[in-house]
């Protein structure tokens, strides 16, 4: 006789153990959730609501032309960043391993500007590109107001984030090559590898487990981008560099229109999922071929 | 035993300061005041709030200085709504049409503001109506601040626009600005004006809302978008003056300050508030330049400019309505900085308490009497609605594609036509719940 399947019991102090942070959660992250997905079913303003209007919110926003606009802003930015930021993060992470001198000079290099908060790099940012004081105009005795500047402004958010957050993806490679083991490389070394062949067949795909879930992060990290527009460019000029979050921020805050700003945040969590699931099984399956 | 002596002597002289200290705010009252007022404005209310302090041993004025704009209405509207919101906040009275049938607000009776001495007559009347809502008293007035025009004597005189004494030669009609400008920028070489005109900048906004109401245009008619050819074509006039060079472009707002100020622009349009700066760098020597200010010129069939108003409102906190004791101090206060008003005037601001805007003092004040008396007459508001006023929805989206046409990064027509569409969804919407 098959035995009846039983609810996991948990014992007492496991529970009691697991409490805190389960009501953190429950409290903190799921309780929002949940709200967020309700209030994007009504019309509601920062401080009430009207009326429940069932899917109107998510009507409106499939024909809203400033919702796909700022996705498309969204997707620009990250095909700006996910790749040359990993690129970069690995790149970084092989220099810095080779070094025998200066490593950890070189290494604090990489890594300080990600310590900064997004104010102050933002800012620091902001007076390197300004039209008329910045360095990089007087350097290159140009005119551009870089983040005024249609064609421009993303792309300088894009390298002002690239600056800031490549130390943080070095560090990962730094790990995933220290755990390589040495014993392959002699193996390889002995079959005559050198060089970019080492590389190439070596340290590449004992490095993908790690490449994979570097690439993963960055895209949701570039997918949520807020901060660095927001603050730069301020969505600017006309909406140009208006992300998904900078969206929902000016619907919500600006607009008082708090029901719609829930919708367009279920749907770009959505779509958020959609993304990193579509990733994750592109990787890993040619990772495991 | 001297060391005894010197410990309770110690003793006795911390214990003595510490009731001196204590004595006044025993039994005073703590108002709780949230202000988006900074910098030299900023410094001007903090010397009025000392001042009441100081006066009475009731009441004690606590200020906190939040970031001007959004994050400013957000934090009252949503700090009220849920009963935590201070006893006093600012309020431009651009944004009444928001804030007055939101709920926010409480309205304040006749006989409770008698109690602390403000009478609506002893105020502009026209900023008192602003704060009028349904028939009631929601804000205060505290001042007018306007766009004028800031020149550079030096350039002014160099381009053949000066007078014998050295002052701007009046100049009336659309055509006579645009030859000073183009004149400026022949005789001298330098930039006729400063303006900021980056991106989401509103100075460009101001003098467009400026130039429409002088040729009788009206932004907004009956929630309908309203401005018509003289909108298309105030907006054509300042992208010309762009395009000519006769000012720099995409400047932000300290950059477009600091040309004028290092003297490499002959104008400057900006707030009265920057009059602070002048006085200042003018009396410390710093200005390259003598610097004068008149009212916005009559360009067209009326000398109309931008203007909005600094206010004082009692929030309306959700399920703890303010005590009658803390009210009385809150109106007080508004009644005492209403009446020592000539301290704030010093930011370049038109006092709303006609006694002191009718003052002598006012009235020897320079530079303010070289403007004041023209732009309180000819003020004209942001248009009303929930979307209205300073840091609304509408002027936000005008402050994203006003620039662009002017700098010509847009053609005109297309700016236009991508404001008209945000303008026209937030027309659209409904009034958000409170």
């Amino acid at each position: 006789m098959r035995p009846t399947p039983k609810l996991p019991c948990i014992p007492l102090h496991a529970a009691a153990m697991l409490a805190p942070f389960t009501l953190a959660y429950g409290l903190f992250f799921l309780w929002p959730a949940v709200q967020t997905l309700l209030l994007s079913f009504t019309q509601s303003s920062t401080t009430a609501t009207t009326g429940f209007v069932g899917l109107a919110n998510y009507i409106e926003l499939f024909g809203d032309a400033d919702f796909w606009s700022s996705l498309l802003q969204t997707l620009y930015f990250c095909l700006l960043t996910v790749l040359p930021l990993t690129a970069m993060g690995l790149l970084a992470a092989l220099l810095v391993e080779r070094m025998h001198r200066g490593k950890a000079l070189v290494q604090a290099a990489f890594f300080l500007p990600y310590v900064l908060p997004v104010g102050v790099m933002t800012l620091i940012a902001g007076w390197m590109l300004h039209p008329n004081f910045g360095v990089i105009n007087y350097v290159f005795e140009s005119q551009t107001a870089w983040l005024s500047d249609p064609v421009w402004a993303m792309p300088m958010v894009g390298i002002a984030t690239l600056w800031w957050t490549v130390g943080f993806n070095m560090l990962f490679f730094m790990a995933g090559l220290r755990n390589i083991p040495a014993d392959i490389y002699e193996a390889a070394g002995l079959d005559g590898a050198s060089g970019f062949t080492l590389f190439r067949y070596m340290t590449w795909p004992q490095l993908m487990p790690v490449t994979i879930m570097v690439l993963l992060l960055q895209l949701i990290g570039s997918l949520k981008v807020f901060s660095q527009p927001f603050i730069m460019t301020g969505g600017g000029p006309f909406n140009s560099t208006r992300v998904v979050l900078h969206y929902m921020y000016e619907t919500g805050f600006v607009n008082d229109n708090a029901g719609y700003a829930s919708a367009i945040a279920v749907v770009f969590m959505v779509v958020v999922l959609l993304v990193s699931a579509v990733q994750n099984w592109l990787l890993r399956g040619r990772h495991a071929n | 035993m001297t060391k005894t002596l010197n410990r309770r002597t110690g003793l006795a002289a911390v214990a003595l300061a510490v009731a001196s200290f204590a004595t006044p705010s025993w039994a005073a009252t703590d108002i709780k005041l949230w202000t988006l007022l900074s910098g030299g404005d900023g410094a001007r209310l903090a010397t009025l709030v000392d001042g009441f302090n100081a006066s009475q041993t009731d009441y004690k004025v606590e200020t906190t200085t939040l970031p001007w704009g959004v994050p400013f209405y957000t934090k009252v509207r949503t700090a009220s709504a849920v009963g935590a919101g201070p006893d006093l906040i600012n309020l431009h009275l651009s944004r009444m049409g928001d804030f007055g049938p939101s709920g926010a607000l409480r309205a304040l009776a006749p006989a409770e503001l008698a109690a602390a001495g403000i009478v609506g007559s002893d105020y502009a009347e026209r900023q008192w109506q602003k704060g009028q809502y349904n028939g009631k008293t929601f804000a205060i007035p505290l001042d007018t601040h306007a766009l004028v025009l800031y020149y550079n004597k030096t350039l002014v005189a160099k381009a053949g626009l000066a007078d014998a004494t050295g002052n701007l030669k009046p100049i009336e009609g659309i055509a006579a600005l645009t030859d000073a400008f183009r004149t400026v920028k022949e005789k001298t070489g330098a930039d006729a004006f400063a303006m900021e005109s980056n991106t989401n900048s509103y100075m460009g906004y101001r003098l467009w809302l400026s130039m429409l109401a002088q040729r009788g245009g009206k932004m907004l008619d009956n929630g309908k978008l309203a401005y018509g050819d003289a909108g298309v074509d105030s907006m054509k006039v300042i992208t010309d003056w762009f395009s000519k060079g006769y000012a720099a472009k995409n400047l932000d707002y300290p950059a477009a300050n600091a040309q004028f100020l290092s003297g490499k622009a002959a104008f400057m349009l900006n707030g009265v508030w920057e009059v602070p700066t002048m006085v200042d760098l003018s009396a410390s020597k710093k200005l390259p330049f003598d610097y004068g200010i008149v009212p916005l010129p009559k360009l067209y069939a009326n000398q109309s400019v931008w203007g909005d108003s600094h206010a004082f409102a009692v929030p309306d906190n959700k399920g703890k309505p303010i005590s009658a004791e803390r009210l009385k101090g809150a109106l007080k206060f508004v009644d005492y900085v209403g009446r020592h008003s000539i301290t704030w005037a010093g930011g370049g601001h038109i006092p709303a308490f006609t006694a002191v805007a009718e003052s002598d003092a006012l009235k020897a004040m320079k530079p303010n009497n070289e403007f004041s008396g023209v732009v309180a007459k000819n003020i004209v508001f942001s248009p009303e609605g929930w979307y209205g006023g300073a840091a609304g929805p509408m002027e936000a989206s005008a402050a994203k594609f006003f620039p662009a046409a002017m700098t010509g990064q847009l053609p005109v027509d297309k700016a236009l036509s991508m404001f008209d569409a945000e303008a026209k969804k937030l027309l659209a919407s409904p009034r958000p719940a409170k």
